[in-house]
């Protein structure tokens, strides 16, 4: 059984259950309280995951630590379609690990940011973590002008979204509650649109759900 | 030391800082409160000290423990808190379910939580669902022997309402708001239909338009851990927090001609009229007379 | 400088990002935007901000006709931005005056343009019937050192520049191509460089191009925010637009509307049934009020005669009203008229529409039962839950195949719709018995259609032990032979006048002659409009509006036809 150690405010696990939810797989969700609890510092969850980090996914004998390194798992194990993370192509394969990388890098800004306003985090540089942000959404915004451009749709070439999508999508959509406006952002906002309306999208407070799949 | 805040009104509140459980005796915490750093401490017999941070001279600002939290005034607050007996029945379980930082006003968040027309939509699920979305007539009044508002008869329809039934039904509210910034709703126990729950929501303005909300609950429920009391709450006002701060304009329009009500918002009318007639300019868009 | 800026049309998108149901986050002058297409093209500008709660509609749900805000679910209707569903009050239709900001529009260039204040002409670029729009720069710097560094650069790079009027700069390129930008000033220290150039590109051309302008205007992004730093200007300062004072207040339960005379053109009249045309009116000059869904209007003839009809729109079709008629054989001029003499073209009178037939959508699920022409109504409401996925069965009854009306409309219904032909009266109750069988109390009914059968449906409902207030029903006519020999006195509550009604007189008419201005419609009591509360007195009911126990509570009445048992009445007005 698939069990993940869970938190429903954190976008890094909201990655896991979005993945789970898109392979309509069954899991054990293991509330973990960051806040206010700080549980993932506690003793017994640093035998977990000595790094004191949301999310962890454990599975038969396998543990995981890392969100980007989960859905790798995740997709490569459960995705029988070998959509979200195909391996038969090297320079896909390569473009989906540089963006899960990005997707980790807008961790580290707009997820900051919001730990600060949100959560008081004050060791953060506020104004740091947002121009870093923005910094960081104006490179996938013009990316995804030109995907556009192009006819595509997603991060990565493709008819399908991959796990870079998903990797990218939560801090982007919870982005607001640091204070980083997307309004300069129109690809990114299309491509969030567009991201919602995957099927087997589902939401976390804070992130909205959008209209009907198909019309 | 200078007080950058010059309304009297809010001035001379009592204002939430802190929740004491998240409390390390005889360690010093910062906050800000009214736009003003201030330091607090609490000692092992449970007294708490409070200073402008930025002040070396230390003078010392009027403090309290209360209801699980502790209280700070800049100014020179009311010799009491507002009542609250719930909090002191034995059977209860008293939560502190955490602090939330909120880019808005204190007003649209005492706002969003006295409404309930919103339920089916940002708390769909839990709270309410379609297209159950229907606002019955309740009943609102200003009291004046209690300065508060007070909205009762409020009934929404929840789904799973009780924790043994699949079915939802309508749950009956009361909303109290005893105090500028904070406001109590009361709720049908699942455990004991004869008695209600309550929910707080105490807010401490640390500037017009950025608030920490700390939240809590109070209920005759000896099933649920802490835990999961906690999860509950962080899960609802999750919900809330970007709403509210997709509020435009962030502070309280207190006039009237910048927004539109239905009689659903009674009592959020009444909230306004309320610190309208207290002179609030804190926070909000005072009227235009 | 701001005030002039106002005036003047700026784009504020490109076309191409004013997707499919997407809600396009724009700000112009300090003020956001909430820009979104409707299914139909049609590019909506309002006011970033639902005029409820102030959440802006950016973060809301555009469904194809109307924008949905995330907080209560108020449904704004394309075009009008009219609000027309909510739900906190599914009983009530909300005053069609509750309106969001809207802003003038007009698409052209391969992008949108709006201006707070631009009531003017847009100016028009020559050559540029060909044409390919720059990726839009967001750059955090102001729009005048902008223009500035713009000009330079493109100098810098041998290419011609020029500027034309209203700050805009013109590049020839040295291929002779023509670029125009547009700075949209968002706020003092937010701007977006938006451009075109007059050439339309293959493919991969067009890729290459907006690349390489991408690149130049990057670079140039980065000097201006490396200067625009150090020059900070103060934030623009928005007047928050304000609602009107009867907006501002708590409705009373029920917002009657005033009367408003609209001049609509006959764009389109076709048969659609046996006896039964469909009659499509545009506005002469405005646009069209906000309609809800069961909302009739008054028709003006030019004989003279006024006619209400159902409006059979959907929801957002909001540049048209669209109505059926019957010819009734014993018409007295109305219908007649209608299938006779008007012709496309033609120019006629209509009331704003009045809505005295709400549709709850909180009910798990509705039951419609439409007779012959009294599909009308219904068919408005049935598209309506359609675009909110709510639940319902739809019954039609008619003679024959030839008399189903709005055949196209009923097609596209996602619950296929259930005809029932040629019952005789007998079989009609049977067929009714089975469709009302099974209720429970989240379940309402709506009934339209002739005289006997509305009968017969309130009968079987009743028996079948419905709720009433889950019955709701509109009769097209009042068949009742209104007795109006008694003589009465009214007092008007309100305004403290003591007034008699005499034999041949209705109240509304001793009430319109003694200076009250009260709404009405048919004046016949079917429509619901000339309604009022009545604080004492014995009423005598000759209207169809009112069900049996709103009758018995005795609380309001219909002016135009209902009267007094007791000597006097007392109406709160």
């Amino acid at each position: 059984m698939i069990e993940l150690y869970d938190y429903e405010l954190s976008g890094n696990c909201y990655k896991i259950r979005l993945m789970l939810s898109f392979l309509k797989l069954d899991y054990v969700s293991k509330k973990v309280e960051f806040h206010p609890g700080k549980e993932h510092k506690s003793e017994k969850f640093l035998e977990i995951n000595p790094l004191g980090q949301l999310p962890v996914l454990s599975d038969t004998n396998l543990v995981l630590r890392d969100a980007q390194a989960i859905l790798v798992y995740l997709a490569r194990k459960y995705d029988k379609k070998n959509i979200w993370c195909p391996i038969d192509d090297p320079e896909k394969l390569g473009l989906i690990a540089q963006w899960l990388s990005f997707g980790d890098l807008i961790t580290g800004s707009s997820s900051a940011a919001r730990l600060h306003d949100t959560l008081f985090y004050t060791e953060f540089d506020i104004g740091e973590c947002r121009e870093r942000a923005h910094a960081q959404f104006r490179i996938l915004d013009e990316h995804l002008f030109f995907q556009e451009q192009l006819n595509q749709s997603w991060i990565c070439d493709g008819e399908k979204p991959t796990i870079a999508d998903i990797a990218c999508f939560p801090y982007i959509a919870l982005s607001e509650e640091g204070g980083i406006s997307r309004m300069s952002y129109p690809a990114i906002r299309r491509w969030m649109d567009r991201f919602k309306r995957i099927d087997g999208f589902i939401v976390m407070p804070g992130v909205f759900p959008a209209g009907p799949r198909s019309f | 030391m200078e007080i950058s805040c010059k309304d009297p009104v809010i001035l001379n509140q009592w204002h939430p800082v802190s929740s004491l459980d998240v409390l390390t005796m005889d360690t010093v915490e910062n906050t800000i409160l009214l736009e003003s750093k201030i330091s607090f401490q609490l000692n092992s017999k449970e007294e708490v000290t409070a200073w402008l941070s930025l002040d070396d001279e230390k003078t010392l600002l009027p403090t309290r423990i209360s209801y699980g939290f502790i209280w700070v005034s800049l100014g020179n607050p009311p010799k009491d808190l507002f009542l609250f007996p719930e909090f002191s029945e034995s059977d209860r379980q008293n939560v502190a379910t955490g602090v939330f930082g909120v880019n808005v006003s204190a007003g649209r968040t005492v706002e969003n939580f006295l409404d309930m027309g919103h339920f089916p939509y940002v708390h769909s699920g839990i709270l309410g669902e379609e297209p159950h979305t229907e606002v019955k007539e309740y009943d609102v009044e200003i009291s004046e022997e209690r300065d508060e508002v007070l909205a009762t008869s409020c009934k929404f329809y929840q789904p799973q309402a009780a924790v043994n039934s699949n079915e939802g039904m309508d749950v009956d509210y009361i909303y109290r708001v005893p105090h500028i910034n904070c406001a109590l709703l009361y709720k049908t126990s699942p455990v004991d239909d004869a008695r209600l729950d309550v929910i707080i929501i105490f807010v401490q303005p640390m500037g017009e338009e950025w608030v920490r909300a700390h939240t809590g609950m109070c209920l005759i429920d000896d099933e649920s851990t802490a835990e999961q009391i906690r999860q509950f709450q962080q899960t609802i006002f999750g919900q809330d927090k970007p709403i509210l701060e997709n509020q435009y304009p962030k502070q309280l329009p207190l006039d009237s001609r910048i927004e539109t009500p239905i009689r659903a918002d009674k009592s959020a009318i009444a909230y306004r009229r309320w610190l309208s007639q207290k002179g609030l300019q804190y926070g909000v868009i005072p009227s235009a007379i | 400088m701001l005030n002039d800026l106002k005036k003047i049309w700026h784009p504020i998108a490109s076309s191409a990002e004013v997707q499919k149901r997407h809600v396009f986050h724009a700000q112009l002058l300090g003020r956001e935007y909430a820009v979104w297409r409707a299914d139909d093209g049609n590019v909506n500008v309002w006011e970033n901000r639902c005029l409820h709660r102030g959440v802006r509609l950016t973060i809301g749900i555009n469904e194809g006709t109307e924008l949905r805000c995330q907080y209560h679910g108020w449904r704004y209707a394309n075009r009008t931005a009219g609000c027309t569903y909510i739900p906190a009050h599914p009983a009530d239709a909300p005053a069609r005056t509750i309106c969001n900001n809207t802003y003038p529009v007009k698409e052209a260039m391969g992008m949108v343009w709006s201006g707070e204040e631009a009531f003017a002409e847009p100016v028009h670029f020559k050559n540029f019937e060909k044409y390919t729009v720059l990726r839009p720069i967001p750059i955090n710097g102001n729009f005048n050192i902008i223009r500035e560094m713009l000009s330079a650069k493109y100098r810098l790079l041998g290419h011609t520049t020029r500027d034309e009027v209203n700050g805009v700069l013109k590049v020839i390129l040295k291929n002779g191509e023509v670029i125009l930008f547009f700075v949209q000033p968002q706020d003092s220290n937010l701007s977006v460089l938006r451009g075109v150039v007059n050439q339309k590109y293959s493919d991969s051309e067009r890729v290459l191009f907006l690349r390489a302008q991408n690149r130049i205007l990057q670079s140039l992004r980065n000097d201006i925010e490396v200067l625009s730093k150090k020059r900070q200007i103060d934030p623009m300062i928005v007047q928050i637009a304000q609602v009107s004072s009867e907006l501002s207040k708590m409705p009373q339960k029920k917002d009657i509307g005033r009367q408003a005379v609209l001049r609509v053109q006959v764009a389109e009249k076709k048969k659609t049934a046996k006896d039964i045309v469909s009659i499509k009116l545009v506005s002469l000059r405005d646009q069209l009020p906000t309609f809800q869904p069961g909302a009739h209007i008054d028709l003006h003839l030019q004989n003279g005669l006024i006619r209400q009809y159902s409006l059979v729109n959907g929801p957002g079709e909001t540049n048209f009203y669209n109505i059926g008629v019957k010819l009734d054989a014993l018409s007295t001029g109305g219908s007649e008229y209608l299938h006779k003499d008007i012709r496309e073209g033609d120019v006629l009178a209509c009331s704003v529409p009045r809505n005295n037939f709400p549709l709850r959508r909180d009910s798990l699920k509705t039951i419609f039962v439409a007779g012959g022409i009294g599909l009308t109504p219904l068919l408005s409401m049935a598209q309506s839950l359609d675009v909110m996925n709510l639940n319902y069965e739809f019954h039609y009854f008619v003679q024959n195949e030839d008399h189903i009306a709005f055949s196209s409309i009923l097609k596209k219904l996602k619950k296929t719709p259930l005809v029932h032909q040629g019952l005789s009266p007998k079989l009609t109750k049977k067929k009714l018995n089975e469709i009302l069988l099974y209720h429970n109390n989240s379940m309402n009914l709506y009934v339209c259609g002739p005289g006997p059968m509305l009968e017969t449906t309130r009968q079987v409902a009743a028996e079948l032990d419905w709720p009433d207030n889950s019955v709701h029903f509109e009769y097209f006519k009042n068949s009742n032979v209104i007795d109006d020999s008694s003589s009465f006195k009214i007092e008007l509550a309100r305004s403290a006048l003591s007034l008699k009604v005499q034999s041949g007189q209705s109240v509304l008419e001793v009430l319109r002659a003694n200076g009250l201005d009260l709404p009405s419609s048919c004046e016949q009591g079917a429509c619901g409009t000339c309604k009022v509360s009545v604080v004492d007195g014995a009423i005598d009911h000759q209207d169809v509006y009112l069900n049996e126990s709103e009758k018995l509570k005795g609380n309001v009445m219909m002016t135009c036809v209902s009267r007094a048992l007791s000597k006097r009445l007392i109406l709160d007005i």
